[in-house]
C-alpha cells in the first residue's frame, strides 16, 4: 500500500485560505481532521481529492508528485458530506459504477462480493432514497472500495447516524485499515469515534493547523476551547469570563493557570467525607448518576464546575445547595491558546 | 370511561386540515379544472360522434395530423439537441452577458408568435440571400415542413432550455464529485451521472416543448400556411392541424372544425395519459430512484 505525503499544502476557496498543512500517512494509518465549522476541514479534503488546485506545496503518493493530477486519476476514495450516492442507480448500480468505468469483466461478481461483505445483498435493488442512514453509509463505503482506492477520504462519516450504526461503521473502518492497510482521513465531530479510529489528529482553525499529533498530545495540550471540549474536558473556561471575577480566589487561581484563551480542567474527584483537607468547595447545582459514578455540577465563585463522585454510589445523592469539596492537581489544569504549556 | 371516548381530543386532531380549508381547496382547484374542461365540453357537444368518427377516416385530416406530429417530433429532437446544452451552460457556467442570454431565451415565449413567423418570413423572402442559401442546401423554408419545424422549434425550445437549466442546477455537486473521485472523467460524469439525474426535469421540459410545438399556429400561418412536399415530407399539399381547423372555421364549417378539434384532443390526451401512466409504473428511466411517495 502506498504512502501519502501532504507537504506544506495551501489552497484558496474564494476568500478562504487553507494551510499550510503537513501530513504523512502510511499504510494502515488513520487521521482525524478536527475543527469547528468553517475551519477548513472540507476544503482540506477537497484539496486532497483534487477538486481545488494547490496554491503552494505538494501532494506526494509514494514519492510521486500528484499535485496536478485530476480527481479521477488519484486513486483516492473521496466520500463527500451527504455521501454523494447516485440517486438514479440502485445499490447494485452504485457499487458497480467504478468497475463499469474500468470496464472490468468481473464487475458483477465483485459487486456481489462487496454487497455481501457490507450486508447489502438484500437491499441491492433499492434506490438510495429508500435506505436508512446506516445502509447508505455502507453503500458509500462499498462503492468507494469498488474503485480500489489507495486512500479513503471521508467527510463526516458518522453524520446523522444512530448510536448503533455509528459503532458499526467505526468497526468497519477500523477493520478496513487493519485488513487492507488503506489509510483513512476522516473529518468528524464525534470524539469517541475519532479516538477509536484515528491514531493521529489535525486540528484546523480558520484554515490553519493549530495542532497535530496523537491522542495524548490532544489531551495534554488542548490548543483551544474547541479541542478541549472535543477531547472531553467538561470544565473549559474562557479567559474573558475569568478576568471578570479576578478578585475571587478560585477564579484568580484559574486565571493564573490560563493561556491567552483560557483554561481547561480535568474533571476533579469530589471528596464527600467532611474533614478531609481539600482546596476548593462548591455549592451543588445538579447531580446526575452515570455508570462511572455521579456527575455533580457545583458553583465556585459563580463558575460552574463539573466534578465526579466515583462509585460506589453515595448513600444519599448530593442535593442542590449542599456543599461539596474537591481537589485540583496541577496536571489537571491545561492552559488554552498562546502561552499554553508545550503548545506549538 | 366505559364508552372508550377520550375526554380530550387526541393531539393529532389539531393538525388535520379543517373542513373549511378542504372546501376552499376543492373550490379553487375545481374552478380551474372547470375552466379547462368547459371549452372541451363545448367542442364535444357541438360535434356529433359520427362526425368525429368521419373526421378520423378523412384522408386530409389524417395527413394534417400526421404532418403536425411529424414536424413537432423533429422540433422536439432539435430542442433536445440544441436546448439541453444551452440549459447546461446556463446552469453551470458564469459568464459575461449571462443575463442577456437568459432574456433572449425568454423572448420567443413572450412575443406574439405571428411576430416570429413574420421575422422568419422576412428572412427567407424570395430574393433574400437566405432564400437562395436555404434552397440551395435543400432546406427550403417557405411553405414546407421545414418552415413548420423552424417555427415550432423557436417558439417551443425555450421550455427545454429553462427546464434543463433548472434540472442541472438541482444536481448535487457532491454527487458529481464522488463520480469524479471514483474514476469518471468530466465527460463520463456528465453522461453517467449529471444527465441521468437531471433527466426527469428535462423530459418534463421536452413534453412541454412538444405540447407547445403541436399547438403552434401564429408563426405557421405566415411562414408555412400550406405545406408543399419537400425535405422529409413527400405527401400531398397539406397543412398543420391547427391551420386546418382554422381554415374550417374560416369557411364557416363549425361542425367539422369542432369534430376535428375533438379528434385531435383525444389523440393529445391519450399521448399525455400514456406518458403519465408510464411514469407511474416507474419503468421510464427518468423516474428511477425517486423519493418514496
Amino acid at each position: 500500500m502506498s504512502e501519502w505525503v501532504v507537504d506544506a499544502v495551501e489552497a484558496d476557496l474564494d476568500a478562504f485560505h487553507l494551510g499550510p498543512v503537513d501530513l504523512t500517512l502510511q499504510s494502515g494509518r488513520a487521521v482525524a481532521v478536527l475543527g469547528s465549522s468553517g475551519a477548513g476541514k472540507t476544503t482540506f479534503l477537497r484539496t486532497l481529492a483534487g477538486f481545488l488546485p494547490l496554491r503552494r506545496g505538494r501532494l506526494l503518493r509514494d514519492g510521486v508528485d500528484i499535485s496536478d493530477w485530476l480527481p479521477e486519476e488519484r486513486s483516492l476514495g473521496y466520500v463527500p458530506q451527504g455521501l454523494g450516492l447516485f440517486p438514479q442507480r440502485t445499490v447494485f448500480g452504485n457499487v458497480r459504477y467504478p468497475m463499469e468505468l474500468r470496464g472490468r469483466l468481473d464487475a458483477n461478481v465483485r459487486t456481489e462480493a462487496l454487497l455481501e461483505r457490507f450486508h447489502l445483498t438484500a437491499l441491492k435493488h433499492r434506490h438510495p432514497a429508500r435506505l436508512s442512514g446506516g445502509e447508505q453509509q455502507r453503500v458509500a463505503l462499498a462503492r468507494a472500495l469498488a474503485a480500489e482506492p489507495e486512500l479513503i477520504v471521508w467527510d463526516e462519516p458518522w453524520q446523522a447516524l444512530d448510536v448503533e450504526a455509528r459503532r458499526e461503521l467505526g468497526f468497519v473502518l477500523s477493520d478496513l485499515r487493519e485488513a487492507e492497510g488503506i489509510p483513512v482521513v476522516v473529518v468528524t465531530h464525534d470524539p469517541g469515534l475519532a479516538f477509536s479510529l484515528a491514531d493521529s489528529f489535525i486540528v484546523l482553525d480558520h484554515g490553519r493547523v493549530q495542532l497535530s499529533g496523537g491522542p495524548l498530545d490532544l489531551l495534554d495540550r488542548p490548543s483551544n476551547a474547541f479541542v478541549a471540549r472535543f477531547v472531553g474536558y467538561e470544565n473549559v473556561f474562557d479567559r474573558a469570563a475569568l478576568e471578570a471575577g479576578r478578585e475571587r480566589p478560585f477564579t484568580s487561581w484559574l486565571l493564573a493557570a490560563s493561556g491567552s484563551e483560557g483554561v481547561a480542567l480535568g474533571t476533579p474527584v469530589a471528596l464527600p467525607t467532611i474533614g478531609v483537607p481539600s482546596t476548593w468547595e462548591g455549592v451543588v447545582r445538579s447531580a446526575r448518576p452515570n455508570p462511572e459514578g455521579v456527575r455533580v455540577e457545583v458553583t465556585v465563585d459563580d463558575l460552574l464546575v463539573a466534578v465526579r463522585l466515583p462509585r460506589p454510589w453515595p448513600v444519599k445523592l448530593p442535593a442542590v445547595g449542599d456543599r461539596l469539596r474537591f481537589n485540583l492537581d496541577a496536571e489537571m489544569v491545561h492552559p488554552l491558546g498562546t502561552g499554553a504549556r508545550g503548545a506549538r | 370511561m366505559s364508552a372508550g371516548v377520550p375526554a380530550v381530543a387526541p393531539p393529532h386532531r389539531r393538525w388535520r386540515t379543517g373542513p373549511f380549508w378542504v372546501a376552499l381547496q376543492i373550490a379553487l382547484s375545481g374552478s380551474l379544472l372547470l375552466l379547462f374542461l368547459l371549452p372541451i365540453f363545448a367542442l364535444f357537444t357541438y360535434a356529433p360522434v359520427s362526425r368525429i368518427v368521419a373526421a378520423a377516416g378523412n384522408v386530409q385530416v389524417r395527413e394534417a395530423i400526421g404532418v403536425t406530429l411529424y414536424a413537432s417530433g423533429i422540433a422536439v429532437l432539435a430542442s433536445a439537441l440544441l436546448a439541453i446544452p444551452l440549459g447546461y451552460l446556463l446552469a453551470r457556467k458564469r459568464f459575461f452577458g449571462r443575463a442577456v442570454v437568459e432574456s433572449v431565451v425568454g423572448l420567443p415565449v413572450v412575443v406574439p408568435h405571428l411576430m416570429v413567423g413574420l421575422g422568419l418570413f422576412l428572412l427567407v423572402l424570395p430574393g433574400s440571400p437566405l432564400y437562395a442559401i436555404t434552397n440551395a442546401i435543400g432546406f427550403p423554408v417557405y411553405d414546407t415542413i421545414w418552415g413548420v419545424v423552424l417555427v415550432m422549434a423557436i417558439v417551443s425550445a425555450p421550455y427545454t432550455v429553462l427546464a434543463s437549466q433548472l434540472s442541472f442546477e438541482a444536481v448535487d455537486g457532491r454527487v458529481l464529485e464522488s463520480a469524479r473521485s471514483l474514476g469518471a472523467g468530466p465527460g463520463t460524469t456528465f453522461l453517467t451521472v449529471t444527465l441521468p439525474v437531471a433527466l426527469r426535469g428535462i423530459v418534463a421540459g421536452l413534453l412541454l416543448t412538444w405540447a407547445r410545438a403541436v399547438s403552434e399556429i401564429g408563426g405557421i400561418l405566415i411562414l408555412a400556411y400550406a405545406i408543399y412536399p419537400g425535405g422529409p415530407y413527400n405527401g400531398p399539399v397539406t397543412s398543420t392541424i391547427s391551420v386546418y381547423i382554422y381554415n374550417l372555421f374560416q369557411q364557416g364549417d363549425l361542425a367539422d372544425a369542432a369534430a376535428v378539434s375533438s379528434l385531435f384532443l383525444l389523440i393529445a390526451f391519450a399521448l399525455f395519459l400514456a406518458v403519465r401512466l408510464a411514469e407511474r409504473t416507474g419503468w421510464v428511466p427518468w423516474r428511477r430512484g425517486d423519493l418514496a411517495p
